[in-house]
């Protein structure tokens, strides 16, 4: 296919970076190669390329040396690939006129120690992002319109808040949560720290916000089926599940005009079924229809069809007039269309039963922080009265367990990052006790507490001050005594340099915290990676700590790694902020890597059809024959099809194989003939 | 650097002594000594104290396991070796177990005393059942009170180990051989006298 081409007229550009590239190889020996190669008119060298005289150096000499190619041996692409595309673009090329060789985290930052190597392994990626450049076309970016809507998968704070900040900023919201009620685990919490807030008296009128927005169209009891389609034009299948009762709207659409659950509670009244409220942990009964507790949001009773033995009584309880329970329902499906979306997906405690050491579940006196949490509660199972689960009895002797299963490399149930907020919500659960029980003295085992946050550290200071008493050593393991169900606890006074041996009426344990067992399946349906320690994975842990790699798709909360209540709302807010950007811009640029159809080389086999994980490709008859064609909104690029092609009919734009091969050759033939 | 007084008094001298750490004091290549033998990644430990508290012989004696892996991070050697407690461990590996930094201490313990023995410090007690397992095949031989506690029970006099077969004693007097043991045990004893 000879067509023809311009002669190349390559410029190459290359950055100290400060001492991150230069103290570790020779620019001026890499600058001198660069000019022998074929196509290179000019090479340059600047100490920082990306600022903005280093900028001008590239806009310049695009004019001057009339370049049609621009290459960068810098940092990473991820870094400052649009940087210098907008260079390029200024210079008066096409953006794609731009090829990136990482001179920096692929070389200096590796080979720092060999000045040899690390010049040779740069001019080897010069040579290889000169011969790309030679072949560089103009491309367009494809511009597609946005969704004037949001979803927020997940309604605890995090989600909430989400949600109400996009739904203020005039944008329909979808707020799905798999619950019956909003609220998540903030919900669970008796006070927040460090300012003993009542947590339900600071999160309920933001339930009821929530519940309220004109813009937010709140779905609980709803789980997220599929995803499809890409930045701006989601589809979202949601699967709605049978609760059983029907909402006072939903019952006016089958015609019970004034119907409706209005959430009296005849019904869990007389059905006979009793389970354990997840709730309240277990820790109280609920019955086969049910709501968590009295403030739920939408107050609205649910069937858990798992243990309903469909006797009816609740029906007749129910009554003629609201007509609200229906047995007989199952789930149904909804398709949401949406721009963008925000995972809020929270977190679990680990099974800290497996740390077998501490006895949890073994001994009945040893209990997690969130147990702690309800048994402290006044709307919890005890009434907010501290008791020990084996007697009743009111401890006076409690310890708290830090870093129970956090900080722990050992594998297993343990997990190795910091949960960051147990010290916080230890120290206040060691507050509470002695407010509540006159006499009580919490013993804090701990390594070292963790007060970082404002105020948090003047809290530590009150807490002490209160009289609880720290003793900084890890638990090396706890023992019941049988008859007492006392609790001895062993570990080091490190501080001292004596072991101790301390006899507790109860513990509670900080149990490390861990993703939601689902989180799994919504990350793969969302295109969303996750970190080494199996949170989800930010696409910046600094310049972008709410985005993710798929357009379109950010994250709030502890989903992406342990955080307090003050920093899940703060990048709950942040996630709204960037999520609404492309809603209000109204249209998203698509980068122009789609595949492309050589109509004359297809031979219509329709392999590719199937093989794209996109759905991106149909096959389409033209001219009388059967030939490939690609949506190119929702071709990603990936080159699956491209690499398969058995007639090498498909072209994938930026990435097509004379490129590639071209970079192949230069690598392999030492810069050689080509 | 002033490292004594001189007051006159040996016993308010004691206490007045020169407590700093100094540079002097540490040698670097003990800690990589101690991860070479021991195999486990002593430079890790965070001073938790798990170890201590799960340790049946802390409660006892002033056996202190956590100061030996301070010592070892620090390059402590002198005052780690020649710390007669280094030899209260009773290898029971509970530290092992528990630690939340997936260390062996146990087996730091163990390189220590196997870096000690280079420098002739090793117990009495140690040498001398080097001594009787080089001569009988076992660390505590029978005798008379176990063997007629074994014939109570039904059991032949001795057991079925060297005792029964003393044909295996060149076998294991040629690996002691091998690592200097027995000779070494001889040496440092004789040296003290005993």
């Amino acid at each position: 296919m000879a067509e023809a081409k311009e002669q190349p007229r390559i410029g190459v550009f290359i950055c100290h970076c400060g001492t991150n590239i230069a103290g570790s190889l020779s620019i001026e020996e890499v600058k001198e190669y660069a000019m022998t190669l074929p196509g290179v008119v000019v090479a340059e060298e600047y100490q920082y390329m990306c600022s903005t005289p280093g900028q001008s150096i590239i806009v310049d000499a695009i004019a001057e040396h009339n370049l049609n190619g621009v290459v960068v041996a810098a940092c990473s692409p991820r870094l400052h690939e649009p940087t210098f595309r907008i260079a390029t673009q200024e210079g008066g090329l096409n953006k794609f006129r731009f090829e990136m060789a990482n001179i920096r985290d692929q070389n200096s930052w590796v080979h720092m120690h060999d000045w040899e190597g690390a010049t040779s392994k740069a001019k080897d990626q010069v040579r290889i992002a000169v011969a790309k450049a030679r072949m560089l076309e103009d491309l367009e970016p494809k511009s597609v319109p946005v969704e004037h809507a949001a979803l927020v998968v997940g309604a605890g704070v995090g989600g909430m808040q989400a949600a109400l900040d996009l739904a203020s900023a005039g944008i329909k919201t979808y707020l799905v949560e798999k619950n019956p009620t909003i609220g998540g685990r903030m919900s669970q919490l008796d006070k927040t720290f460090p300012t003993l807030d009542c947590s339900q008296c600071i999160l309920t009128p933001k339930m009821v916000d929530v519940g309220r927005h004109p813009n937010i169209e709140l779905m609980t009891y709803t789980e997220v089926e599929n995803v499809e389609g890409y930045i701006g034009n989601f589809t979202i299948t949601l699967r709605k599940k049978a609760r059983g009762v029907l909402t006072p709207a939903e019952a006016e659409a089958r015609g019970i005009v004034g119907g409706g659950c209005n959430g009296c509670g005849d019904c869990a009244e007389v059905c006979p079924v009793i389970k354990p409220n997840p709730f309240e942990l277990g820790m109280a009964p609920r019955k086969a229809i049910y709501i968590y507790h009295p403030q739920v949001n939408p107050l609205l009773y649910t069937v858990d069809f798992d243990s309903c033995i469909k006797c009816g009584l609740c029906v007749t309880a129910c009554g003629e007039e609201k007509k609200a329970i229906d047995l007989d329902v199952v789930d149904t499906f909804e398709q949401v269309r949406v721009g963008t979306c925000i995972l809020a997906i929270g977190y679990d405690l680990i099974p800290i039963e497996g740390k077998k050491e501490w006895g949890y579940k073994r001994y009945d006196n040893v209990i997690t922080g969130l147990e702690f949490e309800r048994l402290i509660c006044a709307s919890g199972p005890t009434g907010g009265k501290l008791i020990r689960p084996s007697d009743g009895q009111i401890p006076k002797k409690i310890g708290f367990v830090l870093c129970a299963g956090s900080r722990d490399n050992t594998g297993g149930v343990a997990k190795p990052y910091c949960s960051r907020f147990c010290c916080m919500y230890s120290l206040k659960h060691a507050h509470q006790i002695m407010e509540k029980i006159p006499g009580a003295v919490p013993y804090l085992f701990y390594m070292d507490i963790r007060s970082f946050g404002k105020m948090y550290e003047e809290f530590y200071y009150r807490i002490q001050n209160e009289g609880a008493k720290f003793i900084r050593g890890r638990v090396a393991n706890i023992l019941e005594d049988p008859t007492s169900k006392n609790l001895t606890v062993f570990t080091e006074d490190t501080l001292l340099g004596r072991p101790l041996s301390l006899e507790m009426d109860m513990v509670v344990l900080a149990a490390a915290i861990q993703p939601k067992p689902e989180a799994e399946r919504i990350r793969q349906m969302f295109g969303v990676s996750k970190s080494q320690d199996g949170w989800l994975l930010e696409a910046h842990p600094k310049l972008n700590p709410c985005g993710t790699t798929t357009a379109g798709i950010y994250l709030a909360g502890v989903c992406q790694g342990p955080k307090d209540i003050p920093d899940t709302v703060a990048q709950a807010e942040g996630a709204a902020s960037a999520a609404s950007i492309p809603i209000h811009i109204g249209e998203v640029q698509l980068e122009p890597y789609f595949a492309q159809c050589i109509e004359e080389l297809c031979a219509g086999c329709g392999m590719c059809v199937n093989l794209c994980p996109y759905g991106a490709l149909d096959l389409v008859e033209k001219d009388g024959r059967d030939v490939m064609e690609v949506t190119e909104a929702k071709c990603k690029g990936c080159g699956t099809c491209g690499g398969f092609c058995p007639g090498g009919a498909i072209k994938m734009q930026h990435f097509t194989s004379p490129q590639i091969c071209a970079q192949i050759d230069a690598f392999l033939l030492e810069g050689g003939e080509q | 650097m002033a490292t004594e007084k001189n007051y006159g008094n040996p016993e308010l001298e004691a206490k007045l002594r020169d407590r700093y750490l100094y540079t002097d004091d540490t040698n670097p290549e003990f800690l990589n000594d101690v991860k070479k033998v021991s195999r486990t990644i002593a430079h890790m430990c965070y001073q938790c104290g798990t170890c201590t508290g799960s340790c049946p012989s802390a409660p006892r004696s002033s056996y202190r396991i956590r100061l030996f892996m301070r010592r070892g991070v620090l390059g402590l050697e002198k005052e780690a070796l020649n710390d007669p407690d280094l030899w209260l461990c009773t290898t029971c590996y509970s530290c092992t177990d528990r630690c939340p930094r997936d260390i062996a201490p146990t087996d730091v313990i163990m390189a220590m005393r196997n870096l000690a023995f280079k420098y002739d410090i090793v117990p009495r007690n140690f040498l001398k059942t080097v001594q009787l397992i080089y001569t009988t095949g076992h660390g505590v031989p029978n005798n008379d009170v176990n063997r007629s506690a074994r014939e109570k029970l039904g059991l032949s006099r001795d057991p079925p180990t060297t005792h029964s077969y003393p044909e295996f004693m060149p076998g294991i007097q040629k690996i002691i051989d091998h690592y200097k043991l027995k000779e070494n045990a001889d040496r440092i004893l004789a040296e003290e006298g005993q």
